[in-house]
């Protein structure tokens, strides 16, 4: 990295900021070519848990489906909410609130005695390695995208549970997206 | 799924079906042992093996193709004519048949294990110095027919080998000469070839030196017919086909002819030796089995050591120009020895060290010297199978569809678009119109289309369903190629019969049943049927037969699986379920025979005395009466003492589709398969017991246990002035299952609960009603095993 970059890496540069520009200035005022490399941002999926905001890759996510009709499972692991039926494709659909320590206990969606589900409820469809399986989120926000530098890892206290379904923390303005390992957040 | 994992799905589908054709052919010259081999079946099979061996080269699939290599290269030869098919080579092919499968199950599971590797590696190396050497004529025969130089010039070198074979049989040849129009020749052609088929061998098809006038096309076919002239005019009547003969000179000289005819047709002396070897392996092993099994062991192993030399023999002697013998003595003889060697060396064999024999060929002329070396009695001639385990179960998902059926479901596609397409028209018109379209002709009309739609959508159904199923005779052709090797290696004589091999199942079921039906078969094989001395002594034949049968039944496939052994000796069976502990002796006293054979089905029960490396190990029939149950179906002994044993079993069709009974309890609605609803009962509160607190109803006399299934699924109870009991059944074990409701009938089309769900108790699947709400559909098998597990405990 040039002397002048470094300079200005140390005294102005933030992970959430737009540098480009500068490294072109740079790369040209000092005649060498910039090493930093290019940023390549991700995609991620943003919604809403409590009023919390999540992320996950968007290429976990297969769909984004309205809450339909859930079949509760008598006897399932509490965090199962049911099954639903998506265009005859039979699939489970998760809470990860209480994994998340949001909630106490999974709220009753399935079932004739369940309410009618808030108007902004989405149920993710989720690619895991044993395959599809649908996740409860209040809403959904929309998809940002995240660059390495805008990533920290997650501060100890966010640490949830015995397993880390926190990987890290996105930083975008003045936003912190809760990133999600998907796969851990829905192991039994 | 990444492209890698689809790849490779799609050749073991395709490597699947390459071997299935493989083991069909191989079977067929299994059968026909001792006869000579069909040589439009040693070309299948090569073929198979060459496009194995292209297909898992393609896929990366270096160790099957490398077998896939050598097998090809012997069966090269095979066709050739270098070599002679005998024994050896048969059971070294089906072996290799065998590998390949085990390698296609390991190249599913992506892994490679060492055994395997080495096996292969052992194999190969085997194949490669396999096999008799050939009959050697020391003058060619194709000399002696009066073929145009040019003509025998454009022959392949297999076409010149089945020309030169059929000269020296001495079959009839003829040049059918036959023109046909350009633009449609290759139908022509076709047409024609079928007719010879039956009638003889197309040794070659050319193009004729005659022109075929303009518009035409004239081929040549060189045919060696097994029929009369006459006959041959008559089955190509109507063809433009012309036949003319093709004259075969006479041998050269009166010696060489008499060599030929004693060519043809083996001495006596030497017939006399060639007989024994031909009669299965059974008379060596009848013995004793496992003295039986090492004596086959030693002679497979004396055999293998003897081939090389055999093999360098025939290779010198097969060189150009080999007139070693003058007076013409035929290596006819001398090739028909070398099968008989081993045997006929027996006794030699038994002498320490190696000992050299010499065996006067019929000339006189020419020694074909053996030497055989002793193995040891302990040595492992063939390395060790991985036996017993290895499952029948295809490693595809993969279904074949006729393309006739996916023609049908396409048009019934197209007719449900032009159905959407009115109803679209009509929901338009409907929209504009406002209240004017809602008329009676409007309703009438839709009323219509929906009738419509609902007949195609039956119809497609109909045809999906279809489109899964496929013949039993997948399984049973496996199956006949096991029987086999067991009957082989138990040293019993077996005539297997398969019927019904048409029969379609549910390509799922007929998946399931491949191991299952094995288990039975294994056990009919070993302890079903008896030793040929016995059966000799009980004044039957001495070829047991074992039968697998398959008949549709209504919806139902009833499979057979029987012997014409000692049967099931229910006295023993009661014996030995009394000393385990499986009943008491109150319970024994009551049992009639009936009951007794159903015993065998209990878990941890085997009548074998000794346990043998086939079956009896104390799991088989439990295993299967499981399996059965898990496809909804049912099986039912038969046996008669002396007669033999027939196991049935019924099967549904296809389980995508089953008739259901819809429950509802506490507002919840759940389906039960009706084919296990023996009866639903009405019951008032009242009329539930408890007897040691747990609670039961009586009926008619009978204690009958009882389950909430609001509470066993921890659901919230709601008070109900009546109960629907759901009274179930699955062989003996009757329970009764409270529900709120009864909504009716249904069939409904199950869907498994999938990878993440795996591990629910109670629930099979789930189906829709059609109301987009899913409902979960009981496990009837499971509830009842928790339902009578959760009374053993308090009892």
């Amino acid at each position: 990295m040039s002397r002048f970059a470094a300079l200005l890496d140390d005294f102005f540069y933030r992970p959430d900021e737009d540098v480009a520009g500068l490294h072109d200035f740079a790369a040209g005022s000092d005649g060498t070519q910039s090493s930093v490399p290019e940023e390549v941002p991700e995609e991620y999926l943003a919604f809403r848990l409590e009023g919390e905001c999540y992320a996950v890759p968007i290429r976990v996510v297969r769909e984004i489906s309205k809450v339909p009709p859930l079949t509760e499972i008598p006897r399932a692991e509490p965090h199962l909410l049911g099954v639903m039926n998506l265009r005859g494709e039979l699939l489970p659909a998760y809470d990860i609130k209480v994994r998340l320590r949001l909630a106490e206990r999974a709220p009753v969606v399935a079932g004739p005695e369940a309410p009618s589900p808030p108007r902004d409820a989405r149920i993710l469809v989720l690619r895991t390695e044993s395959g599809p399986a649908g996740v409860w989120v209040d809403g959904v926000t929309g998809v940002v995208k995240l660059k390495p530098s805008m990533l920290e890892a997650a501060p100890p206290g966010l640490r949830s549970g015995d397993r880390d379904c926190v990987v890290g923390i996105g930083r975008r303005g003045s936003t912190l997206y809760i990133l999600l390992d998907a796969e851990q957040a829905l192991a039994s | 799924m990444n492209p890698g994992s689809k790849a490779l799905a799609e050749f073991v589908a395709e490597a699947t079906e390459i071997l299935d054709a493989l083991g069909k052919d191989l079977l067929v010259l299994d059968e026909r042992r001792g006869q000579e081999a069909d040589p439009e079946l040693v070309n299948g099979i090569f073929r198979a093996a060459h496009s194995l061996k292209g297909l898992s080269g393609l896929f990366g699939q270096e160790r099957i193709s490398r077998l896939a290599h050598g097998t090809e290269d012997l069966l090269d030869r095979l066709r050739l004519g270098r070599l002679h098919l005998d024994d050896t080579a048969l059971d070294a092919l089906i072996e290799a048949l065998d590998a390949f499968q085990a390698l296609l199950a390991e190249a599913a599971r992506g892994s490679e294990s060492e055994p395997l590797t080495r096996r292969v590696e052992d194999m190969t190396a085997r194949l490669a110095g396999l096999g008799s050497p050939p009959v050697s004529v020391d003058e060619d025969p194709l000399d002696r027919l009066e073929l145009d130089p040019q003509v025998r010039s454009v022959f392949t070198e297999y076409e010149e080998h089945r020309l030169r074979e059929n000269v020296r049989r001495g079959v009839s040849l003829w040049r059918v000469r036959a023109a046909f129009d350009l633009s449609d020749f290759d139908k022509g052609l076709a047409d024609l070839n079928a007719r010879l088929k039956p009638l003889g061998e197309v040794i070659s098809t050319l193009p004729s030196a005659r022109p075929g006038g303009t518009h035409g096309i004239a081929f040549d076919l060189i045919f060696g017919a097994q029929a009369t002239g006459e006959a041959l005019e008559a089955g190509l009547k109507g063809t433009p086909a012309e036949l003319s003969p093709l004259v075969v000179r006479p041998a050269a000289t009166h010696a060489a002819a008499q060599a030929l005819a004693r060519a043809v047709e083996p001495p006596a002396s030497t017939r006399a030796t060639l007989s024994r070897v031909d009669a299965p392996a059974a008379p060596v092993k009848r013995g004793g089995k496992k003295k039986g099994a090492r004596a086959g062991t030693t002679t497979k192993g004396a055999q293998k050591s003897l081939l090389p030399s055999t093999d360098a023999e025939g290779a010198d002697s097969s060189g150009p120009g080999d007139a070693l013998t003058p007076s013409g003595a035929p290596r006819g003889p001398g090739d028909a020895l070398v099968p008989v060697t081993p045997s006929g060396l027996q006794s030699p064999a038994g002498s320490p060290g190696a000992s050299v024999a010499y065996l006067q060929g019929a000339g006189g002329t020419q020694r074909v010297r053996a030497v055989v070396m002793e193995t040891p009695s302990t040595g492992t001639a063939s390395p060790a199978r991985p036996e017993g385990d290895t499952s029948l179960r295809s490693l595809t998902q993969t279904v074949r569809v006729d393309i006739g059926r996916l023609d049908g479901l396409i048009n019934m596609v197209g007719e449900l678009l032009l159905i959407k397409a009115n109803l679209q028209r009509l929901a338009e018109s409907a929209r504009q119109d406002g209240a004017v379209a809602l008329s009676k002709l409007f309703g009438q009309e839709l009323a219509r289309e929906t009738r419509g739609l609902e007949r195609k959508l039956e119809a497609l159904q109909e045809g999906l369903l279809e489109a899964r199923m496929v013949p039993v005779g997948q399984v049973f052709d496996k199956l006949a190629r096991l029987v086999r090797r067991i009957t082989r290696e138990a040293g019993k004589e077996i005539e297997f019969v398969i019927g019904g091999g048409e029969v379609e199942l549910d390509k799922l079921i007929v998946e399931e049943l491949s191991d299952p039906l094995m288990h039975l078969i294994r056990n009919a094989i070993d302890h079903g049927v008896e030793s040929p001395e016995a059966r000799l002594a009980a004044g039957k034949p001495r070829r047991a037969v074992v039968a697998l049968r398959a008949e549709q039944k209504g919806n139902h496939v009833v499979i057979e699986v029987s012997d014409d052994g000692a049967g099931i000796d229910e006295m023993r069976v009661r014996e030995v379920a009394l000393t385990r502990g499986l009943i008491t002796f109150s319970q024994a006293q009551e049992m009639g025979r009936r009951e007794l054979l159903n015993l065998i089905f209990l878990p941890g029960f085997s009548t074998a005395r000794s346990v043998s490396e086939l079956s009896g190990r104390g799991v088989g029939l439990d295993v299967v009466k499981n399996n059965l149950g898990n496809l909804s179906g049912i099986i039912d002994v038969w046996s008669e003492r002396g007669k033999g044993t027939a196991f049935h079993l019924t099967l549904p069709v296809t389980l995508a589709i089953i008739r259901a009974l819809v429950v509802g309890v506490s507002g919840r609605t759940y389906a039960v398969p009706l084919n296990s609803v023996l009866e639903i009962l009405s019951v008032q509160p009242k009329d539930i017991r408890t007897v040691e607190r747990r609670e039961v109803l009586d009926l008619r006399g009978q204690t009958l246990p009882f389950m909430r299934l609001a509470r066993m699924f921890a659901l919230p109870e709601r008070p109900v002035n009546r109960y629907f009991v759901v009274v179930v059944g699955l062989a003996q074990e009757r329970l009764g299952i409270a529900v709120d409701e009864l909504h009716g009938q249904q069939d409904i089309v199950t869907k498994p609960l999938g990878g993440r769900l795996q591990s629910v108790r109670g629930i099979s699947g789930a189906t829709d009603l059609g109301n987009r709400r899913t409902v979960l559909v009981l496990d009837v098998a499971a509830l009842l095993e928790e339902g009578l597990a959760v009374e053993r405990r308090r009892a």
